[in-house]
């Protein structure tokens, strides 16, 4: 059973008698499979926190269906097994960071027992084991972020949601994240997370889906998509047309694109190098 | 629910709101210590009530607008409660959660403003006692029973307020406007006696309709106010405690319903 069903789902915000209303969404259809890992990207506006909202049953579609292990998206029981972590989260900055997983334990209904190891273990996978005592308010952005992905994890999910998760992150945060996601994919668990950076999701993800206007404009594996993104950069002399038509030419008879042919701009710290016979030690050795 | 209500609880206790609570409490017990400097007599325990019901009308008011769409809305501001709602709970456990609390909150407040009134009331009696002034209304027992049944009534009030505050909170974007929505529903409760009036002299059929509607949709907080017959000194009957008791509960539970559903069907 797919952890995630989303068939061709539109939303329209704010549609009246009159108005027409804002369509977000225009029938999108994704699986997400067991185990699997999908990074949602898109430019601002095109969609991807909605869909993330309609999958986690906070917004009712306008058309189509949605379902998370064969319940419907809107049911309580699809989102027993559910973790998420919404983009920028903030929590109650008077509570520590220990009583702020806590409460989000309990409420995804675990056994009592264990709740106190659950929560210092959820804390400690994500860097905040020496700080989890201490008042959320005294937290940075980042360790704010890392206790949205604790609380995201304590009940150990099938499926974790997660919406721009290395949003504001440093570096560090980021390969953590990153380290957070393969460790979830290595545990059979399923990830749906958005992203603005193809990169940071082309390593982490078995699939990408690009969002442009509310449709899916790309959904392809990483690895087709690493094959259709590799090239190869010749770097020749200068080519009159001719000879750079003929060259075209060739390589599409072989089945080639030739994407791009640009004159550069001279380098001249390559010509000097070339003059001077190809390094600078020559210099400093005389006298 | 309970997890929500509890959480709810301690959210208002850290951010200190109960110390808003306690501080009116101890200014209502350093006003009454200043009463010894008086002598007013028999008409003293009237006073005191007036004083201390009062305070607890005015003070719990703002505390139930203020800490029903203030608590409320940060969990939408801080995005906490698209996690909640992303668990195993749904939107009307969430509402009634956030209302238990802030229920909880209010009869904290109510039970210390009227526990401090009904040793005040009693402390004063014993001290005009001895000065052979005292009146009936503070030696006798049963009186300051309906004391603690006035406030009672008085935390049901509260009650309703914060349901309807709740009510505007659930479709409302922006606590202020939830804030003063509150307010204004409080005036209109406090006023419904003129839209009864209204009703009486009015002949066109559409102003009676509107007078109709409000009279049936907001509560008459007049009939959830028992303080004149404490404080005129007549016994409270078990018919009239029942009958007000249960007025309440039915708007609470009305204006509770009303705000789950309009959750349930607000885009988050």
């Amino acid at each position: 059973m797919n952890a995630i069903e989303v068939d061709r789902v539109s939303k329209v915000f704010g549609a009246g008698a009159v108005r027409p209303g804002i369509r977000a969404l225009d029938g999108v259809t994704l699986r997400l499979r067991p185990g699997e890992v999908v990074g949602l990207l898109g430019p601002n506006g095109s969609g991807k926190s909605t869909l993330l909202k309609i999958v986690l049953g906070l917004v009712a579609p306008s058309a189509g269906e949605c379902r998370l292990f064969g319940w419907p998206a809107s049911r309580v029981e699809a989102r027993a097994a559910v973790g998420y972590l919404p983009e920028a989260p903030g929590f109650d900055p008077h509570a520590t960071g220990f009583e702020v997983v806590r409460f989000f334990a309990r409420l995804g209904g675990g056994p009592a027992a264990g709740l106190k190891e659950r929560v210092a273990r959820a804390m400690a996978r994500v860097g905040l084991a020496a700080v989890m005592h201490r008042r959320v308010g005294t937290y940075s952005h980042g360790m704010r972020q890392r206790l949205g992905w604790a609380q995201a994890l304590v009940h150990d999910p099938k499926l974790v949601i997660l919406d721009e998760p290395m949003t504001g992150l440093d570096p560090v945060g980021i390969a953590e994240a990153g380290r957070l996601i393969r460790e979830l994919r290595a545990a059979g668990r399923s990830v749906l997370f958005t992203s603005h950076g193809l990169e940071q999701v082309a390593e982490v993800c078995d699939a990408v889906v690009i969002l442009n206007g509310g449709r899916i404009v790309l959904d392809s594996r990483v690895e087709d998509l690493t094959r259709r993104a590799e090239r190869v950069a010749l770097i020749v002399d200068l080519l009159p047309p001719a000879l750079l038509a003929e060259l075209q030419r060739w390589l599409q008879a072989r089945g080639i694109t030739l994407h791009a042919a640009e004159r550069s701009e001279p380098e001249w710290e390559q010509v000097f190098l070339e003059a001077v016979g190809g390094g600078g030690d020559r210099l400093t050795e005389a006298p | 629910m309970t997890l929500v209500a509890e959480s709810t609880v301690r959210e208002a206790m850290r951010q200190r709101l109960f110390l808003l609570v306690a501080g009116t409490a101890a200014a209502f017990a350093g006003g009454a210590l200043a009463l010894r400097e008086f002598n007013l007599g028999a008409s003293e325990p009237r006073f005191l009530m007036d004083v201390g019901f009062g305070a607890q009308g005015v003070f719990g008011a703002v505390l139930a607008i203020v800490a029903s769409a203030q608590l409320f809305f940060a969990e939408f501001e801080r995005r906490t409660a698209l996690i909640v709602l992303a668990r195993p709970v749904r939107r009307r456990e969430f509402v009634f959660g956030k209302l238990g609390g802030v229920l909880v909150l209010l009869l904290g407040f109510c039970a210390l403003m009227t526990g401090l009134l009904v040793a005040v009331l009693w402390w004063r009696g014993a001290g005009l006692d001895r000065m052979g002034e005292g009146s009936t209304v503070l030696r006798t027992g049963p009186r300051l029973g309906d004391v603690a049944w006035c406030g009672l009534v008085g935390w049901l009030r509260l009650g309703v307020l914060a349901a309807m505050t709740m009510l505007v909170a659930s479709y409302a974007r922006s606590s202020l406007f939830s804030v003063v929505s509150g307010f204004l529903l409080l005036i209109i409760a406090q006023m419904q006696h003129v839209a009864r009036e209204f009703l009486g002299w009015v002949e066109a059929p559409w102003a009676r309709g509107a007078a109709w509607l409000v009279r049936l949709l907001i509560p008459d907080f007049r009939l959830l106010d028992l303080t004149d017959q404490v404080v005129a000194g007549e016994a409270l009957s078990g018919g009239l405690l029942c009958a007000t008791v249960l007025y309440a509960l039915t708007y609470l539970g009305l204006f509770s319903v009303l705000s789950a559903f309009c959750l349930r069907h607000r885009e988050l």
